[in-house]
């Protein structure tokens, strides 16, 4: 899973790398007022992008154990790491409720 | 009560002032400009920040000082535990050791 963690923060960073062209493709890609031929070679450039600069590529893992599905955004734990941290009181401000 | 027709004319020049006074852009025709695109802010800093990295690697401590002779106990305890694994002869088999045919593992020769 480690692996994993180590592939998203690949992605993630040539995601930001590639940010800017890759806005600027989209801009002319969606303006109207630019030729058509114009437009279409942009679009082709932004396929043309590498495949993990684009930002769905991404996908938030817990930190713990690279785990990807049941991420708690808040802490960036999934869910069992969660419960494990926050009764072992590692996560500042967490309880068990009880009522 | 009959409402005073206010000419079409007026109403563009209306809308003219108000977009240069707001600093709008005029689009009468509504055509797609793509200046959505533009508004957001870049997601980059926010994305590399996600996973907190190491401020200091200790192959970065070990690099800047090569005449300490530093060890790292963490690394050193894993290549250990490999080397007392394959002692007891519970190492990694070796390339070849085993045939693989159709997703079954057989003994090799």
């Amino acid at each position: 899973m480690r692996s994993r963690i180590l592939r998203d923060i690949r992605a993630r960073n040539a995601v930001a790398e590639n940010e800017l062209v890759r806005q600027a493709y989209r801009y002319i890609t969606r303006n109207e007022s630019i030729s058509a031929r114009t437009r279409h070679q942009a679009q082709l450039a932004l396929n043309a992008l590498p495949k993990q600069s684009s930002p769905v590529f991404i996908k938030n893992r817990c930190l713990e154990t690279g785990r990807a599905r049941g991420v708690i955004r808040d802490f960036r734990l999934y869910r069992f790491q969660f419960r494990l941290k926050a009764l072992n009181g590692e996560l500042p401000g967490v309880k068990k409720a009880s009522w | 009560m009959a409402a005073t027709a206010v000419p079409s004319a007026t109403l563009q020049r209306l809308a003219q002032l108000s977009c240069k006074l707001f600093n709008n852009l005029y689009n009468p025709t509504n055509a797609r400009t793509g200046n959505k695109v533009l508004r957001g802010r870049l997601l980059g800093p926010a994305l590399t920040s996600y996973y907190p990295q190491k401020l200091l690697h200790f192959r970065d401590v070990k690099a800047a000082y090569p005449n300490l002779g530093l060890v790292d106990l963490e690394e050193k305890e894993r290549l250990d535990e490999i080397a007392r694994r394959k002692r007891r002869g519970k190492g990694t088999p070796k390339k070849g050791m085993f045939l693989v045919t159709g997703g079954r593992v057989s003994w090799g020769v």
